[in-house]
């Protein structure tokens, strides 16, 4: 069905990390001219349906100003708007419920402005529903930093099925984290620091690093991922990710000065590197701590929890937008010869 | 017990626990008493927002500054000024804090860098950045920080200070303590770019959002932030969202909220419920040791309010002194 | 020998003083120093008269340029004085004092008295007031009552350079704030000022000019306006006395009511508007405590009730001047 869904939660960007770090924080009117310029692509190739999640944070009042502005002058670059009807509770529970809610619609994808952690609380409850990050948040690892507009054409070539499922969807890797009967997941990385308090939730006070399991790290990425990016590098594809058993820097045999997050570089204490396989269970090298999922600390354990991480594979599907987008190239979809009705809603 | 989890000592999470328990007994004693019709005058309660006033306040020393708002019972508590005689002056007695001459809304202790609850939303802004400014040419570490709520954040007084702040490089902390109304007023409503940060980073400073129902996230969050100030890193906007449990003021019927909203809170987003079921779960503090200190808060109140409900009044002397040093 | 200085130079000269001698007096205004930020000259305007030129080279840590933003940085220097300094705030021309108003009537005020005599602000706004300057209606403005009317601020506005040093040195020193109003029009004015330091208490009135047939009280502008006035008259046999009140409040009474029971007869000159101005209040003052020893109704000569006019000719008929003051006496020996 072409119907997309976008979820542009104004709470991401907004923590400690603009101060511990140089994170920026994306201002609020950035933002909606984001969603604006992915609605231009999406509307370009014939999606006339885009639900979007509610927030009081500003992102509405600016989109629907412009829309409804464009829609009095007669222009139609935007497809149909409608906001889910849905509480909203101003926290990264509304990202989590509109998931939920797009789903059950059964939206062809949804499109995730945030960082990685605004893309986990999405991936956490959009079931099989393929999602496209753009990368607007604080640690953008996940989310690939690309023009919107291009987003937005790629996601409607996709939903559209002009672009065919094959060469349209690739398929990603996750971590499973359990803590007894509790589950969350993380799409790039999941770190065992010595903290054993949520607080803040940000890491990075890298003596209390401990552990470090990735799903891919690349050597050009941010974040804690890029601790495998040089060490060890391993690829969104590759059906295997990395385990680093961290430790204090007057105990390592080896620090590596890496770029934990934006405009924070620091040495870490490096213990051992391991390759991790998918559906084992790995455990972590200390009895108590938190486990921190893309990058913020989200559940604390102790000696009596029992805790498991597993690395799963082709556990979600992303909309794959240079290969949407070549293939658009190479068969001519976005052309019309004269006796061709276009595809584009105009 | 396993070891200590959290970022402050047991003694510390004692006394950060104590100081919130502090304002909640208070709060809701007053609230009983107001109703009763014991208490002069106008009272706005802090109940629901203890977390983010002991939060930031767990890391001043006397010679760090605070302005506070109408709503400023909490932070007074939170910096160390003495409770009998805030009780005291909330009765308008001789024995209160400013010798029954202030009221609720003015309590203050420069002695211990309280400078005043503030009748006038807006006003502690650019006195925060003069106390910022005085601790810079006195060259000690001293902080000041300003609290405002949602409502008041949309002051010229608050908006013109913070880019005063960013222009001197003060160690000033503006503090929102956004609790989604002001007075009946939603935040939705009245703040056009509904982002602080947004707002905090036009003025050329950093602004960060913490979970001001959570005790340990406004601490960790402020420790930097305080910390950064210190060493001369300028000003940061810190805004703690949060709830309050009553009405703008006492005896407003608060019909601009949602039905079970304030049950709701009471349920799920206490802050004090929430400390302790952290504390308790981490095995650092016992249920027994806070329950002793809620005897022990229950008590103080209990005195506070004997000893002002018996305290004297002030008499014509006191009418016509204190208005200048020397006239 | 007498030295002779301008009231513009005797602010400055307090100042440097006062700042050499306490290091924790601090000025801070707009343009104060000027050319902040520029790439020009700083110190490029030393206040918008030059008031405050040369300070920053005598006093860097000391003298601090502000954005345009009254209710920041009065406030701020109202929050330093409760914290340790003793700052001059200097607001260009009083009538700006709506922008910042709150900072310093609910604020600086009423601190100490509402806090229980526990709290002490050591304040000075200084601002430049009055007409003449051709300035038009939002910059010449006197408004010493709205001030004077403010338990807990003390009101300040000399009449020559003697004076200014002194009560601005005791601004300065004193405890409390202070509001010290110095006429625009009388930057120029020159008299013999002492090169050392010295402050003159507040609550004295001075004698500008025995006289014995009549009591001319008045402040500011209004005092040299008052002895030409008085000069004039001396020709027709009227022999004035001019009572300059200095300060505002406090305000010194007693030497009024003194003059009173000798003279019998009273003018009450003031620039402010009419209503509720300090013309108004010494009258009413006096009329309750010196009644028996009048001859004849008070007089009073101000302004109409209108704010202040562009052109100059309506501005000089705004403006109380001596041939007006010279009538308003004529009218009071007669009555």
């Amino acid at each position: 069905m072409s119907k997309v869904g976008i979820i542009a939660n104004p709470v991401s960007a907004r923590d400690i990390r603009r101060i511990i770090s140089h994170a920026g924080n994306l201002p609020i009117n950035d933002r909606a001219n984001i969603v604006l310029r992915m609605l231009t692509g999406l509307a370009a190739v014939g999606v006339n349906e885009v639900v979007i999640m509610p927030e009081n944070g500003g992102i509405r009042t600016q989109l629907m100003r412009t829309i409804t502005r464009e829609a009095r002058s007669g222009a139609k670059r935007f497809p149909n708007v409608t906001y889910l009807k849905m509480p909203v509770t101003c926290t990264a529970e509304d990202s989590a419920e509109a998931a939920r809610r797009m789903h059950d619609q059964g939206v062809g994808a949804i499109v995730v402005l945030g960082g990685d952690g605004t893309n986990r609380v999405v991936a956490s409850h959009c079931g099989n529903t393929p999602i496209a990050g753009v990368s607007t948040g604080t640690n953008n690892a996940f989310p690939e930093l690309r023009e919107p507009t291009i987003t937005g054409l790629a996601v409607g070539l996709a939903v559209t099925r002009q672009v065919p499922t094959e060469h349209a969807f690739a398929y990603n890797k996750r971590l499973e984290v359990t803590v007894n009967d509790q589950r969350e997941i993380a799409l790039v990385d999941v770190a065992v620091v010595a903290e054993r308090y949520v607080g803040a939730r940000a890491i990075w006070k890298t003596d209390s690093f401990r552990d470090l399991f990735v799903t891919f790290g690349s050597p050009d990425g941010i974040g804690m991922s890029s601790i495998v990016g040089l060490l060890a590098p391993v690829d969104r594809l590759a059906p295997e990710g990395r385990r680093v058993r961290l430790v204090p820097l007057g105990q390592a045999k080896t620090r590596l000065c890496a770029p934990i997050a934006p405009g924070l570089i620091d040495l870490v204490g490096i213990g051992s590197v391991e390759k991790i396989l998918p559906e084992t269970i790995y455990l972590p090298s200390v009895s108590a701590g938190t486990l921190a999922l893309d990058g913020e600390r989200e559940l604390t354990f102790s000696e009596t929890d029992d805790v498991g991480i597993r690395l799963q594979t082709d556990a979600f599907r992303t909309i794959n937008v240079p290969q949407c987008m070549a293939y658009a190239a190479k068969h001519g979809l976005l052309n019309t010869e004269a006796e061709t009705m276009p595809r584009a809603a105009q | 017990m396993s070891t200590n989890p959290f970022p402050l000592d047991r003694d510390s999470l004692l006394e950060a626990y104590r100081r919130m328990k502090t304002i909640r007994e208070f709060e809701e004693r007053l609230h009983v008493d107001f109703a009763r019709g014991d208490i002069p005058g106008f009272v706005h309660l802090y109940a629901g927002e203890e977390a983010s006033g002991v939060g930031i306040m767990m890391h001043l020393k006397d010679h760090d500054r605070i302005a506070s708002t109408h709503r400023g019972h909490g932070h007074c508590i939170a910096k160390g000024v003495d409770v009998k005689g805030m009780m005291a002056e909330i009765y308008g007695k001789t024995t209160g804090s400013c010798g029954g001459k202030g009221g609720s809304m003015h309590i203050a202790d420069l002695s211990k860098g309280m400078m005043g609850a503030n009748g006038i939303l807006g006003a502690g802004a650019p006195l925060i950045c003069g106390a910022a400014l005085a601790a810079q040419k006195l060259g000690h570490d001293g902080v000041g920080i300003t609290f405002f709520g949602d409502g008041a954040s949309n002051q010229g007084t608050v908006l013109e200070s913070m880019n005063l702040a960013a222009v001197w490089n003060l160690p000033a902390i503006f503090v929102v303590e956004n609790n989604g109304y002001a007075e009946s007023t939603s935040v939705d409503y009245a703040v056009a770019s509904d982002s602080y940060v947004d707002r905090a980073t036009g003025f050329g400073m950093p602004g960060i959002t913490v979970d001001g129902t959570d005790f340990f996230a406004v601490y960790e969050a402020a420790g930097e932030v305080i910390r950064r100030a210190r060493e001369g890193a300028g000003p940061t906007l810190l805004e703690c969202k949060m709830i309050r449990f009553y009405g703008h003021f006492e005896g407003d019927a608060q019909t601009y909220r949602a039905p079970g909203e304030n049950e709701d809170n009471r349920a799920n987003r206490d802050c004090l419920k929430i400390f302790r079921a952290k504390v308790t779960e981490a095995k650092v503090l016992t249920n027994a040791e806070l329950d002793a200190i809620d005897a022990e808060v229950m008590d103080l109140i209990e005195e506070s309010v004997r000893q002002a409900k018996s305290a004297p009044l002030p008499g014509p002397e006191q009418l016509v002194t204190d208005v200048y040093v020397s006239y | 020998m007498a030295r002779m200085l301008s009231i513009k130079n005797a602010i400055n000269e307090a100042i440097d003083q006062e700042m050499s001698r306490d290091p924790t007096v601090v000025m801070m205004g707009e343009d104060i120093v000027g050319g902040a930020g520029t790439q020009g000259e700083v110190d490029a305007w030393g206040g918008v008269l030059g008031v405050t030129k040369g300070l920053y080279a005598k006093h860097p840590n000391q003298m601090i340029d502000t954005p345009l933003s009254e209710s920041a940085y009065v406030g701020a220097a109202i929050g330093a004085a409760a914290c340790g300094l003793r700052p001059i705030a200097e607001l260009m021309f009083i009538d700006f004092m709506g922008v910042c108003l709150d900072q310093i009537y609910n604020q600086a005020a009423k601190f100490r008295y509402m806090f229980g005599g526990k709290a002490e602000t050591p304040v000075v706004i200084r601002a430049m007031c009055g007409a003449g300057f051709r300035a038009a209606a939002q910059h010449s403005q006197m408004l010493t009552p709205i001030f004077t009317h403010i338990p807990g601020l003390k009101v300040v506005c000399p009449s020559n350079a003697y004076d200014t040093k002194g009560l601005l040195i005791q601004a300065i020193r004193d405890n409390d704030p202070v509001i010290f109003l110095e006429h625009k029009n009388l930057y120029a004015a020159e008299c013999d000022v002492p090169e050392e330091p010295y402050a003159i208490p507040f609550g004295e009135a001075k004698i500008a000019r025995e006289g014995k047939d009549i009591t001319i009280v008045a402040y500011g502008l209004m005092v040299p306006n008052s002895l030409a006035a008085a000069d004039i008259l001396k020709k027709e046999g009227i022999d004035c006395e001019v009572i300059d009140l200095r300060t505002l409040s406090p305000i010194d009474m007693d030497t009024v009511i003194e003059s009173v029971e000798s003279t019998g007869r009273l003018v009450c000159v003031d620039e402010a508007n009419p209503r509720c101005s300090i013309a108004a209040d010494v009258s009413a003052v006096v009329a309750r405590d010196a009644f028996r020893a009048l001859k004849g109704p008070i007089g009073m000569v101000t302004p109409p009730h209108t704010p202040v006019p562009f052109s100059p000719t309506l501005e000089d008929l705004y403006i109380p001047s001596p041939a007006r003051i010279a009538e308003g006496v004529r009218k009071a020996m007669k009555g």
